[in-house]
């Protein structure tokens, strides 16, 4: 269970969360759904520890991340890049993350096969590709099997098969009992894989609630989002 | 080329770190010259300096570590990881986007890199000089013009030195910890012509000899010749650091 | 404990860590070498024991500045190493563990290559020592600046350029440099050990406010 609740952040004296206020429940795929530079990946980053919010508490489990004992046990977080130094192995980086939350670097190999990188365990990640690189966070990610996933446009970068399989897994995921939290900017995929749906706009959150209420009068969601988010002057930025 | 040279000077001229090596290169041998004054007046009384008209040319070494800088951070910058999802790419692949003739790139780099420390070093020169006329001119008489002309040579082949390493080595750190602490105190090539007479070969000494008048170095070189042989070391290391730019994948 | 362990692997997995112990050593061993032919030409250079050290812990530098900002570089991991071990101040003490743990080896041999020559093999502890300390200084400033280059511009320029000019200028400046102990332990060891506690613990609280 994740809970946000008013969240704000200033960065560089500019405002870009106002309130922010939602959940993700258990069991259910929540899709964080915004524009680009919506704040999407600020409030992401408050919730998962990173970044200090000027307001609100971010919540998951009802406890700040910093105050969880071997976090990646709890939750496993995918964000843009593999967060792995490109000189080191992919292997390497998975089992010092493993060490670090007490995980037996059996699962280092576990997670590979789990993402399809087993071949790929001995090369440095600064040879991987994007789609690769993904793959290597969401191993990452899913290391100490977790009961909460949060991801930051999980599909950016990958190939069709690679799009087909992240849904199909989230999916899973949610029916497993887990808390999916998911950000993205694109339309088409989200609507097939989330159940609920908090629309974001300029670091304010303009609606949330179940996929179907969203969309409501709308012939799809995309439709809905831009009815939603419709700017003053009209432009596509 | 003009062209290419003019956005390899915007390049350079928009990177924080060239900014600081500007500065620092230009501002610190006078600034020493200035702080030093009154234990260099010591010294000149008591007779302990035996050459004067090395005075302000050996303080302008203290500068050096602004070429030094700009020299490493012209290519430095190209090799900088671009982004989290593709930690493989670098400024570089951008760069030859642009300009793909290899060769003519370096060739603006290094024109943009000659002009901008070339003109650091006739300020920081003029200032170095001029205010050593004004502390000390009784005692110190007035360079010869070949002599400052030699002295602004020196500031820009370490410029390139360090700029050809970088090539070679594509990572800044190598350069600058080789450089800094061969431009210490005591540095290594001189503790090194202790060793072995060849020695007084490496570029940083034999250059020296192009302006320095009082020397401890075993091996006297003339001018003309300690400036042809620095150049020739630098043409060298710029021909290797050149092909290899030219071959290696960006 | 756990971060301990991470961070050692991290430290252990980093090839740049390696070359640059390894090319430590050995420029420490021709230094040494230098000295000693320098010496039996009748030219003392120096206290050949610790001179050579006064130029290679140039290499130590370079290690605590490639640990830290190799959090920075080259694929944000920084990101990685928060989200697994989230507490800042104990993630700090680890990693100044793990690094000083990996640093001692290296630095006991590096000093003893310079001394056992000359016959000194008691200012071993010492040398070592500081050039561990030397170490987690270096890392303490990359992890405030982040940066590397800028990051070896500071160091390399304060412990080169204007450690050796300020003690020229000003004799009495000495016992307050923390470089001093490379040629002089007796006087330079209290600052060696102030400066880096100090950069330590602002490393630590600048990390532990901002974002990461």
């Amino acid at each position: 269970m994740i809970t946000i609740d008013r969240v704000s952040k200033t960065k560089s004296g500019t405002r870009i969360l106002h309130d922010v206020t939602f959940e993700a429940r258990p069991g259910r795929v929540t899709g964080f759904l915004g524009p680009n530079g919506a704040g999407k990946t600020s409030t992401l980053r408050i919730l998962l520890g990173l970044d200090r919010p000027q307001g609100g508490t971010a919540l998951i489990c009802g406890r700040p991340y910093r105050t969880l004992d071997r976090p990646l046990t709890t939750v496993g977080a995918l964000l843009d890049g593999s967060g792995a130094h490109r000189a080191r192995t992919a292997r390497a980086h998975l089992r010092w993350v493993a060490a670090s939350n007490g995980l037996p670097d059996s699962r280092a190999d576990e997670v590979l096969e789990t993402v399809g990188l087993t071949g790929d365990a001995r090369k440095r990640a600064g040879r991987f590709s994007l789609g690769m690189s993904r793959r290597l966070g969401l191993a990452t990610a899913l290391l100490g099997d977790p009961e909460v996933l949060v991801l930051d446009e999980p599909v950016n970068g990958l190939d069709p098969a690679g799009i087909r399989w992240m849904r199909g897994f989230l999916r899973d995921s949610a029916v497993q009992g887990r808390t999916v939290l998911l950000s993205s900017h694109l339309m088409g995929e989200l609507a097939e894989t989330v159940d609920d749906v908090v629309v974001i706009d300029k670091g304010r959150v303009v609606t949330h609630g179940r996929l179907a209420d969203i969309t409501g009068g709308h012939r799809t969601l995309e439709d809905a989002f831009f009815a939603l988010t419709a700017t003053e002057a009209g432009g596509p930025w | 080329m003009v062209n290419l040279v003019r956005a390899e000077l915007r390049k350079l001229l928009g990177l924080p770190t060239a900014w600081v090596g500007l500065v620092l290169g230009t501002l610190v041998a006078p600034v020493v010259v200035l702080l030093n004054a009154p234990y260099t007046r010591r010294a000149i009384a008591a007779g302990t300096l035996t050459d004067t008209s090395d005075l302000g040319l050996r303080d302008l070494g203290i500068g050096l570590i602004g070429p030094m800088v700009l020299g490493v951070i012209v290519v430095s910058s190209e090799y900088t990881s671009t982004g989290r999802d593709a930690p493989g790419a670098r400024q570089l692949t951008a760069t030859l986007a642009a300009v793909p003739h290899r060769l003519r790139l370096l060739a603006a780099k290094t024109i943009a890199l000659v002009l901008v420390v070339a003109a650091q070093a006739a300020v920081t020169t003029a200032a170095t000089l001029t205010l050593t006329q004004a502390l000390h001119g009784e005692h110190v008489p007035v360079p010869a013009p070949a002599r400052v002309a030699a002295a602004i040579l020196y500031w820009t082949l370490t410029a390139l030195l360090a700029y050809a390493i970088t090539l070679i080595t594509r990572n800044g750190i190598v350069p600058l910890t080789l450089l800094i602490i061969n431009s210490s105190v005591v540095s290594v090539s001189y503790l090194l012509t202790k060793v072995t007479d060849l020695a007084s070969y490496l570029p940083d000494i034999v250059g020296a000899q192009m302006f320095i008048r009082e020397s401890d170095f075993p091996v006297e070189v003339p001018p003309v010749t300690a400036g042809l042989v620095m150049t020739a070391w630098i043409a060298a290391l710029l021909a290797v650091g050149a092909v290899l730019f030219q071959r290696r994948d960006a | 404990m756990n971060t301990v362990r991470a961070e050692l692997r991290k430290l252990l997995t980093l090839p740049s860590l390696r070359r640059t112990a390894l090319l430590t050593w050995a420029a420490t061993v021709l230094l040494t070498y230098a000295y000693a032919s320098a010496e039996a030409s009748g030219e003392k250079l120096g206290d050949a024991a610790l001179a050579p050290l006064g130029y290679t812990q140039a290499g130590f530098l370079v290690l605590g500045l490639l640990a830290a900002t190799s959090e920075y570089q080259e694929g944000d991991q920084i990101r990685a190493t928060l989200l697994a071990m989230p507490r800042r101040l104990p993630l700090q003490a680890a990693k100044a563990l793990a690094l000083a743990a990996l640093t001692l080896p290296v630095a006991t041999a590096t000093a003893a290559t310079s001394t056992l020559p000359a016959g000194e093999a008691a200012r071993i502890p010492a040398a070592a020592a500081y050039l561990t300390l030397t170490t987690l200084l270096a890392a303490a400033v990359a992890t405030v600046v982040r940066r590397a280059v800028p990051a070896t511009i500071a160091l390399l320029g304060l412990y080169f350029i204007a450690g050796p000019l300020l003690r020229a200028g000003s004799p009495a400046s000495a016992p307050y440099l923390p470089d001093t102990a490379a040629l002089d332990p007796s006087h330079g060891a209290a600052a060696t050990i102030a400066w880096t506690f100090s950069a330590l613990t602002l490393a630590a609280l600048t990390f532990r406010r901002r974002d990461a």
